[in-house]
């Protein structure tokens, strides 16, 4: 698990699932269709986002269909701070 | 192995000359964004018989389908090509398989539609797809997709024809009115590298030529799941959601043709209860479908987010809104929410959250309509939709206000064991929910309003059933239901893998729909499932049908989606006789009967009446002599509705008497298409008695208020006066009837109007409060009717008889109390309300959508009816000996049927 992946989980268990299992959250774990990230903790997570890493995030990039888990948050991360 | 490439790699195939590499490359898979997660392996013998033994539980699926007749025939072609596409798909090379599922689709839609068809529909979608491509900038393809979507759209308002047929139009229309919006999207992206094979496999999905209503599949996440798991995996997992499917769509069946009940039939709490419930149950039908739909895609490995997850169990509106349809919020999210809201935010987080969620709520209720438009032809702006859509949105942003300030308990492991505030949560969200899916289901607001009055008046039985309810809900939502969020990954025993599990449940469905084996034993039970195995219409919807509803398609509500497709399927010339040129208009209290002398073809039937305005040959007014007459007044099955002239029941019943040769029978026809038992007693007096009847049958059918409502609302409407006094006192005292109604303001509900006279404003009450108190009046009409026929019968001479009979799909296990008190009044009653038992539906219907019986259900009618009538002749024909007396001539001059 790289840093951007731990700093997501850890903000995400400590936000949406406090008391949780931390082993029980990987990175694959799906967030959206299970309902741990409805819309309005996205929007939530979209702000620590950003300030957080310094980016800025469109409506496409919390579109529904383009990342389902931290592994592919985290890459969606990566490539806004690569600039892309 | 899924093929994943690079959008480089894939620009370097493109770009290579061979004919096999350019072939490969636009019919086999692309990535869209990024590579499928999991590669399937290598398929090995243990997994090709793994995948084969998912065709047992598909190929019971089937006979399930089979057996209990579920939605359509075309349905059971397509489940049919679906299962053989899934064994020839599975064989296909992977970076094949789109293409094969795209032309599997093809195949359906051949079968579908036909050449002529399924050419014009994949035309205009292939200009559709193509205009999204052309070298232009967004919002010029945005202007021309607008353009072309005008001059479709005039077509399907019908300012145009386009030479294809009608089934075409919802169907085409489902796959492109919000799905090109998706692809539009998807294309703004310059990752998303769409091949010709996803494409016609996104918009061409198998499923959808028979699922008009489908789910707003996201192109993205179309692509993104497709085999992004092993393969067996999500081919299992679409068994399991085709058998959860089935089982929603004969649950589906149960509500419809056994718990529901019309606002207008309620008088008290249980009705209401009942009415509640079965509205909102009558979902099952939707989410039967999108499950079936959905687990179908995933046997061509497209691995979509399950659809309505425990829906019933939602435990805020929040949660419901979450779980109903998830590619419904997906796309609100993305296209709406999402935007709006990022648009917003400069104004705060607050507000710019609850303004999105404002405009979701907004854009749902006009794209519902849209979305009606295509599917249907019209555009509905209801009150009850806005109604439901602003409250459901105003409880969305109310709970997600609170959530937002006090947060919202999220678990990765579901907490079993009974939890009390989950229950109560869960109860109160089904229960506020499934009111308001009542009131969005319901024809007229003020129709709705007033069924909620009849909750004052409640028996010990209605309270014990909402106790009972409540505890049974508290008990199941108190559990959680939910699959834990994270995966054990432990190898599963059999008994708990899904293909095991389906295959049970489908057996088990199987065994059930064998009532033949079990009648002996459970009898009961084996009539019950009984009515489970066909797709006939509920009574109510069976009577809208029969009472012309053909023509006024936007009366009905919107979730009533099984009427519809039986409507949309009957041929536009379909019509009621009030809608042809055999019906005449009176003025009088009957209000319509036959014109004399028609001859027209009335549903593809010879439909000829005499001089009198009786279905049949001429007759004289005066007997012959010796000459024994029946005189038949009922309707439209009686009248012979969609049966040639010469197959109405009464034609087959004079031929058999005469065949006896012991004196001469006419069997006069005074059935008129729509009659209510009041009108028959005016026909009675109008004009059957003229014609000096030996014998004067009456017709008792199902649920008289259906046709005693329409008429008498018609007299009161037309301020018809009404001959009967007795009658007349009645209505006066319900306000049905009122002086002077025309010019009165409509106040609903007595005390209002005791206000509003109390301030000197003349009130009378409006239509749908009449029709409840017709309703509520009708036993007492109906008795009335009975006690005054027979009356006026038996001081003709004649002898009364009155029989039950109705519709092919009217049918009844228990004697209705009517008949007793018809018999109490002299009648003699024949009941043959069970002339159809035993015997396909389908068999004995004239239309797949018009259940008046054929020529075969009329020919049982008039053997029964002579072996009824011959069988008791002594007491019917007693009145025979009194033929040719002078006294029961006709009166002077008159004309029957003329006097008004």
């Amino acid at each position: 698990m790289n840093d951007t992946q731990q700093t997501i989980k850890t903000y995400i268990l400590e936000t949406f699932l406090p008391g949780e299992d931390a082993a029980a959250l990987s990175t694959t774990t799906p967030l959206r269709s299970t309902g741990i990230l409805d819309s309005l903790a996205t929007l939530d997570l979209v702000s620590f986002l950003e300030e957080r890493f310094q980016i800025e995030l469109g409506a496409q990039d919390v579109d529904p269909s383009r990342w389902e888990n931290i592994e592919e948050l985290s890459a969606l991360v990566e490539r806004k701070r690569n600039g892309r | 192995m899924v093929p994943t490439r690079s959008g480089s790699d894939v620009g370097r195939r493109v770009r290579q000359s061979s004919m096999e590499a350019g072939l490969a490359t636009v019919l086999s898979d692309a990535p869209i964004q990024k590579p499928a997660a999991v590669a399937p392996p290598a398929a090995g013998a243990g997994e090709w018989l793994r995948t084969a033994s998912l065709l047992i539980p598909l190929s019971l699926a089937l006979a399930v389908v089979h057996t209990f007749q579920l939605e359509s025939e075309t349905f059971e072609t397509i489940a049919l090509l679906t299962v053989v596409g899934f064994a020839v798909h599975a064989l296909t090379p992977m970076r094949f398989r789109l293409a094969a599922f795209t032309a599997i689709s093809f195949v359906g839609a051949l079968a579908v539609f036909g050449i002529a068809d399924a050419a014009m529909m994949v035309s205009v979608g292939v200009v559709l797809i193509a205009i999204c491509h052309l070298p232009l900038s967004l919002g010029l393809r945005v202007l021309l997709l607008l353009g072309v979507g005008a001059v479709l759209a005039a077509a399907r308002a019908g300012v145009y024809t386009i030479p294809w047929s009608a089934t075409v139009w919802p169907i085409l229309g489902s796959m492109f009115m919000f799905r090109l919006a998706l692809y539009l999207y998807a294309l703004r992206d310059p990752d998303t590298r769409p091949t010709v094979a996803r494409t016609l496999a996104y918009f061409f999905m198998l499923p959808n030529l028979v699922f008009p209503l489908y789910p707003v599949i996201d192109y993205g996440t179309f692509g993104r799941t497709y085999y992004d798991k092993p393969a067996f995996q999500i081919y299992e997992r679409g068994v399991q959601w085709i058998t959860r499917g089935l089982v929603h769509l004969l649950l589906y069946r149960l509500v419809y043709l056994h718990l529901t009940i019309q606002p207008a039939e309620i008088v008290d709490l249980g009705g209401v209860v009942q009415n509640v419930l079965s509205t909102f149950l009558l979902y099952l039908r939707i989410s039967g479908q999108f499950h079936l739909i959905v687990g179908m895609l995933h046997l061509f490995g497209f691995r979509l987010p399950e659809t309505h997850r425990l829906y019933f169990l939602s435990s805020s509106f929040n949660d419901f809104w979450r779980r109903i349809n998830i590619y419904w919020k997906d796309f609100m999210m993305k296209l709406v929410y999402y935007p709006s809201f990022f648009r917003l935010r400069r104004f705060g987080a607050r507000p710019a959250m609850v303004a999105a969620t404002l405009i979701v709520f907004l854009a749902t209720w006009i794209l519902h309509s849209y979305q009606w438009f295509w599917l249907r032809g019209g555009f509905p702006i209801t009150a009850q939709d806005g109604v439901f859509w602003g409250v459901l949105g105003l409880f969305v942003v109310v709970n997600t206000l609170r959530e937002s300030k006090r947060g919202r308990k999220r678990t990765l492991e579901a907490r079993r064991g009974w939890d009390a505030g989950r229950a109560f949560r869960t109860v109160g969200t089904f229960t506020a929910i499934a009111v308001l899916w009542s009131l969005w289901s319901t024809a007229e607001l003020g129709e709705w309003v007033w069924m909620w009055l009849s909750v004052r008046r409640f028996d010990a039985m209605d309270l014990l059933l909402v106790a009972g309810l409540l505890g049974a809900g508290l008990a199941v939502a108190g559990r959680s239901w939910d699959a834990p969020v994270t995966e054990d990954g432990r190898k599963r025993t059999l008994m708990r893998q899904p293909a095991f599990q389906s295959s049970a449940v489908l057996i088990g469905l199987l065994l059930l729909g064998q009532p033949q084996a079990y009648e002996r034993g459970a009898p009961q039970l084996a009539g019950f499932v009984g009515t489970l195995k066909s797709d006939a219409l509920n009574d109510w919807d069976a009577n809208l049908r029969r009472r012309g509803y053909y023509e006024d398609l936007d009366n009905v509500g919107l979730l009533n989606t099984q009427f519809l497709e039986v409507k949309a399927s009957a041929p536009a010339d379909w019509r009621d006789i009030r809608r042809t040129e055999a019906n005449r208009q009176r003025t009088d209290f009957l209000r319509y009967d036959l014109q004399p002398n028609a001859s027209i073809v009335y549903k593809g039937q010879t439909f000829t009446t005499n001089r009198w305005g009786m279905r049949g040959p001429d007759v004289s007014l005066q007997k012959p002599e010796g000459v024994t007459r029946i005189a038949i007044v009922g309707p439209s099955f009686v009248m012979g509705d969609g049966v040639a002239d010469e197959d109405v029941f009464d034609r087959q019943l004079e031929a058999l008497l005469n065949a006896a040769g012991e004196r001469r029978y006419e069997v006069l026809n005074f059935g008129v298409g729509g009659y209510s038992i009041v009108q028959q007693v005016a026909m009675l007096e109008n004009r059957v008695l003229d014609f000096q009847p030996d014998v004067v049958i009456l017709t008792y059918h199902l649920r008289p208020a259906l046709r005693v409502i329409p008429h008498l609302e018609e007299v009161v409407r037309s301020r018809t006066p009404v001959p009967y006094p007795e009658l007349e006192r009645m209505l006066r005292e319900a306000e049905v009837l009122v002086d002077g109604d025309g010019t009165r303001l409509r106040v609903p509900f007595r005390p209002l109007r005791s206000v509003a006279r109390s301030l000197g404003v003349e009130a009378a009450p409006p239509r749908f409060e009449r029709e409840v108190q017709l309703r509520l009046l009708t036993d007492r009409i109906v008795d009335w009717s009975l006690a005054h026929a027979a009356e006026r019968i038996r001081a003709s001479g004649a002898a009364p008889v009155l029989i039950a009979l109705d519709i092919v799909s009217m049918r009844t296990d228990s004697e209705p109390p009517s008949l007793a008190f018809a018999a109490s009044r002299g009648f003699q009653v024949h009941n043959l309300l069970d002339v159809y038992s035993g015997l396909d539906p389908k068999d004995l219907e004239i239309a797949e959508w018009d259940d008046h019986p054929n020529a075969e259900g009329h020919r049982l009618i008039a053997q029964r009816l002579y072996r009824e009538l011959t069988e008791s002749r002594e007491d019917h024909f007693a009145a025979a000996t009194t033929e040719n007396d002078p006294a029961r001539a006709p009166p002077g001059g008159s004309t029957p049927g003329e006097t008004e």
